[in-house]
């Protein structure tokens, strides 16, 4: 059979979160742009719920130089240095269009953009809208699109990229009762977000389940450094259906200090300089530690207090952290919050150009879904101007780039249609396998990682992906994708792990001793493809 | 872990023809959400069920759903053992799945200005609490405006304040909130009640647009006759016949036996000048049960009709003098019957008095027991009271003293926020609507506690529309026939 719908358009953008967004924003200046999303534009993604902020160099105090080097060491130096380099100059700007398109960022009584200072960084330089900036940003680009002539695809599960020879052509997708469509393109931009759904703990919306990872590598993308997976350090603990949910890096931003179960501020046995503002990797590593070593709470978390705060500094910095505390009857104002590390971000990605180029032709890819960026640890702050940055310039490449000829490969499409087909006949409720390999995936692929157990990690994820799993009906055969692509995704964490022999950021090897700090690491970004897979090494100076 | 059942409420266009629910028991976590578990249906029990969620952590607004008919976001709440889960009001697409895609179109977007500036910290202060809002659209569901008429909802008017608030955006905000229904909304508060956010939508966004509105030549014509009206009168409706103060002729009523408490009795215009016969019945109930009361005669509007459609010009004179009257006399509680007065005088006063709904009165000082008449009855909820002053229970408690009560879902009549003036077809759709509810529940007779529902609703239903005083009186007023008469001292008669 062939598809009934075939939808053609110049740029293709799949997905809806602050990068998508504003990809299509700027595509839609050079021709018909189409955005196609899991979810209801503006609703889905992980943007909507970032809370802390936007870093940006807005004070003649503060510099780019100094924002780039805060960003490449908070990396551990694994960054792309040209496209931190980027962020950092350009984030300003960006932050700029926000201002200009609408956006509710809070201010100084001098009228300034208020900054807040966040960790690993020596300057204050997080802008805010309370404790819902990501919120602000999304209905500010939204606003923004609705203005546009960017035709809107909501709720389309794209499955997988089309492919003209080497060339991405578009994608093909199911819609919300699961009948497939096509798409076409002379440039597709993938900016699906992340994929830390693949754990148990994680404060990933519905959407963070890796398909931009998944649909870039079977079409031959490569992907770099997918080994580094950021824990944010606080994510809440109770009730057992809310865990992982995140509690924003804000409230130590504020002023917010963790204890531990006897009373001891125990950051300062960590990063005594930084304290709780140190980078998330030493303060996710610090709480685990702490939790491991028998000094957690009862819930299994540690204290994160803000009750010496004054109550109305609470009420307007961090009113969403009050309000969802209240639903679960702690008021933060009076009690401590209980947080333990949850599965937040992943690094690494689809390698870049800073024109946003993957490795295909006609492949952009921007936001979470791209690596190099942040290297091996991430600063708060620093994705939601990723957002922008790279959207922007995702969207400028892609619209810029020629019109082709596209040629659907029937084979291609038959072969899809047939791998959903075989969903129709499983036997295995996908649910379970979903729950099996995150559960696989925190255990073995965690903060703390060997390789015995990454082997082991990998060998389960091989069983799961082999399972026939089963779609109840058409509009299930999304969710039988989507588990595929969570299964691809852990493989790929799982893989770059082993091929990554030390300790570098937020990935530690506890079965590697190294003599040399990040800084003199001989190692460069570990790759994967279905061609190749490999570490880089560098020249390190003497 | 703990097991609990609910009933959800499914509905499949492709298979059937309508909606049914099917009860599911499963097995949850404490704590757990109503999200949670409708996953555990959809992962164990039924791959079938549809439902829309993102964020899980309230911030996305994707999965708003009723709960025991209430709209909640299934992220947030907790689930408890029994309860019903239906989609919210809106054109279903599938079970819980709600087509949301035409209202959020419908929002306006900034139009950024040429030269746009950063806008300066009072202006950023105004405009943050109505940008809370994660467009869930739980407030277009239950409001009864859209229903009936040409009304985008109050998120859209929420946007278009937001809007119009920002110097950063160029558009012409007041004409467009005008155009897609600014004076249809009834200001019946029910939006704002069920917001996750608590945005108060009519008070912060519309009443404000209204004013605007105003400055701009908007207002309505009907409006303005009632802006008028109270200037040159002092009361939002004429006269047709004698005025309570007329009929009752006296400043004090002492009751019939000790003084319990002495209250001042804001009587509203309603009660003065068009249903006096109904105020003189709540003095009689009053009285009967202890309470003095004092009605200064210097009261005026208390300026609600003006509020409601943004007519501020000379409110602050109303509530001077309206302030001076009871203050003069050194009252400290202030009663009202009217909701619309009462709410008024809770929300958009600072009174220097407590006050209270003559149902709250009566409930703190208790009533002698009326007798019970064979009478089905069911009561209305008047906006104003049980949204605006949060009163539901009191009223209905002491009704069912009276009569027995059988209940009709809440909601507006339609004559508030000066619709049945400025929109009558839509009040009248409105009235229409609670009348088949009214039939619906076969009573005998609609008791309520607000002239304006009173006075609309009689003319929309063929049953009588009584005020929970009249009743009370009436129960009173057998008893007294039931003593005379020398009937044996059994369940109703006289202590």
């Amino acid at each position: 059979m062939l598809a009934d719908d075939v939808v053609d358009c110049h740029v293709l953008v799949i997905g809806s979160g602050g990068a998508g967004v504003r990809a299509a924003i700027e595509a839609s200046q050079y021709g018909e742009t189409v955005l196609v999303s899991k979810t209801i534009v503006g609703k889905g993604g992980c943007t909507t719920m970032a809370e802390g902020g936007y870093n940006a160099v807005m004070r003649e105090a503060d510099s780019c130089g100094i924002h780039r080097e805060d960003t490449l060491k908070g990396g551990a130096y694994l960054n792309d240095p040209e496209l931190v380099r980027i962020l950092a100059n350009e984030a300003p700007l960006r932050m700029g269009d926000l201002i200009r398109w609408g956006a509710v960022f809070d201010v100084t009584d001098t009228d300034e953009i208020a900054q807040r200072p966040f960790g690993g960084q020596r300057f204050p330089r997080t802008c805010y809208a309370g404790d819902r900036t990501g919120h602000e940003m999304m209905t500010t680009l939204v606003e923004r699109l609705d203005g546009t002539k960017v035709s809107l695809m909501q709720e389309y599960t794209v499955i997988d990229l089309l492919m003209d020879g080497e060339t991405v052509c578009g994608a093909m997708a199911l819609d919300e009762k699961g009948r497939f469509i096509l798409m076409t393109a002379d440039s597709t931009i993938l900016a699906t977000g992340g994929g830390t759904k693949v754990y148990d703990i994680s404060t990933n919306s519905s959407s963070g389940t890796g398909d931009g990872y998944a649909i870039g590598y079977r079409a031959g993308a490569e992907l770099i450094d997918m080994e580094m997976v950021q824990f944010h350090p606080t994510g809440a603990v109770f009730p057992y259906d809310a865990r992982g949910r995140l509690v924003t890096e804000a409230v130590r931003g504020e002023g917010g200090v963790l204890i531990n179960s006897i009373g001891e501020r125990f950051m300062q046995q960590y990063d005594p300089e930084r304290m709780e503002l140190s980078t998330r990797d030493v303060v996710a590593r610090a709480i685990a530690t702490e939790i491991q070593s028998g000094r957690g709470t009862k819930t299994g978390g540690v204290f994160l207090d803000v009750t010496h705060l004054p109550k109305e500094r609470i009420e307007t910095r961090l009113p969403v952290m009050l309000e969802q505390f209240l639903k679960f009857g702690v008021d933060i104002r009076t009690q401590p919050m209980e947080v333990a590390p949850t599965a937040h971000h992943i690094m690494g990605g689809l390698r870049i150009t800073p024109e946003c180029q993957t490795t295909l032709p006609g492949l952009f890819a921007c936001g979470e879904v791209s690596g190099g960026v942040h290297g091996a640890n991430r600063l708060g702050g620093n994705a939601l101007a990723e957002t922008q940055v790279f959207g922007r310039r995702a969207g400028e490449a892609a619209g810029k780039a020629g019109k082709r000829d596209k040629t659907i490969d029937l084979m291609q499409v038959e072969q899809q249609q047939d791998r959903l087909e075989a969903f129709l006949e499983g036997d295995e409720n996908p649910a379970k396998v979903r729950v099996q390999l995150q559960k696989a995936m925190w255990k073995g692929a965690g903060i703390f990682r060997t390789a015995p157990d990454l082997q082991n990690t990998l060998k389960t994820i091989a069983t799961l992906s082999s399972a026939k799993i089963k779609a109840g009906s058409p509009q299930n055969l999304g969710e039988c994708c989507i588990l595929q692509n969570m299964c691809l995704t852990a493989s790929l964490i799982c893989r770059s792990a082993l091929i990554r022999e030390e300790s570098r950021g937020a990935h530690v090897r506890r079965d590697v001793q190294q003599p040399y700090d990040a800084q003199n690491s001989p190692f460069g970004h570990t790759f994967l493809s279905l061609s190749r897979q490999g570490i880089e090494h560098r020249e390190v100076g003497a | 872990m703990k097991e609990l059942t609910v009933r959800i409420k499914r509905f499949d266009p492709e298979k059937d023809e309508a909606s049914h629910f099917e009860d599911y028991t499963v097995k949850v976590n404490d704590g757990a959400r109503v999200l949670n578990v409708l996953h555990v249906i959809h992962d164990t029990l039924d791959s079938s069920l549809s439902y829309r969620y993102s964020c899980a952590s309230g911030q996305c607004g994707s999965c708003a759903v009723r709960v025991n008919g209430e709209p909640v976001l299934a992220c947030m709440e907790e689930a408890r053992d029994g309860i019903t889960i239906e989609p919210i009001h809106l054109p279903v697409k599938k079970d819980l799945v709600v087509d949301l895609l035409p209202t959020l179109e419908a929002i306006a977007f900034l139009q950024p200005a040429e030269h746009a500036v950063l806008p300066k910290k009072s202006e950023i202060d105004a405009i943050k609490p109505l940008k809370d809002c994660i467009e869930c659209l739980a407030c277009v569901s239950v409001c009864p405006a859209v229903d009936v008429t040409k009304f985008l909802g109050p998120t859209a008017m929420r946007q278009q304040m937001r809007l119009a608030l920002d110097p950063r955006d160029c558009g012409d905000r007041i004409a467009d909130a005008v155009r897609d229904g600014l004076f249809t909304c009834t200001t019946c508060q029910a939006c704002w009640k069920v917001c996750p956010k608590e945005i108060e939508i009519p008070s912060k966004a519309i009443e404000k647009l209204r004013a605007q509105a105003n400055q701009r030549g908007f207002t309505l014509p009907k409006h303005q006759e009632v802006a008028l009206l109270v200037r040159d009168t002092g009361r939002s409706v004429a006269r047709t016949g004698p005025t309570f103060a007329e009929l009752l002729d006296a400043d004090v009523v002492e009751p019939l036996g000790a003084v319990r408490a002495t209250v001042g009795f804001f009587v509203g215009c309603m009660y003065t000048v068009r249903l006096p016969r109904t105020a003189l019945d709540a003095i009689e109930v009053l009285k009967r049960n202890g309470i003095k009361v004092i009605i200064p005669r210097e009261q005026v509007c208390c300026g609600s009709p003006l509020i409601r459609t943004g007519q501020l010009a000379f409110l602050d004179t109303l509530k001077k003098r309206n302030m001076d009257a009871f203050r003069f006399r050194g009252i400290d509680t202030v009663i009202t019957m009217c909701a619309g007065c009462g709410s008024t005088l809770k929300n958009d006063y600072k009174t220097p008095f407590k006050v209270m709904d003559i149902s709250e009165v009566l409930t703190k000082y208790g009533i002698e027991t009326p007798a019970h008449l064979p009478i089905k009855a069911t009561y209305h909820d008047p906006c104003h009271l049980m949204r605006g002053q949060g009163i539901k229970d009191l009223p209905r408690n002491l009704i069912r003293q009276v009569v027995d009560i059988v209940e009709m879902p809440s909601i507006c009549c339609g004559s508030g926020g000066g619709v049945r003036s400025g929109n009558p077809e839509e009040a009248a759709a409105l009235g229409s609507r609670r009348g088949e509810e009214i039939k619906k529940t076969r009573a005998e007779i609609v008791v309520t506690s607000c002239p304006f529902c009173e006075f609309h609703i009689a003319g929309h239903t063929d049953k009588q529309v009584k005020n929970i005083s009249t009743v009370l009186l009436e129960g009173y007023k057998e008893k007294d026939r039931m003593k005379a008469a020398g009937f044996p001292k059994g369940k109703n008669s006289p202590d």
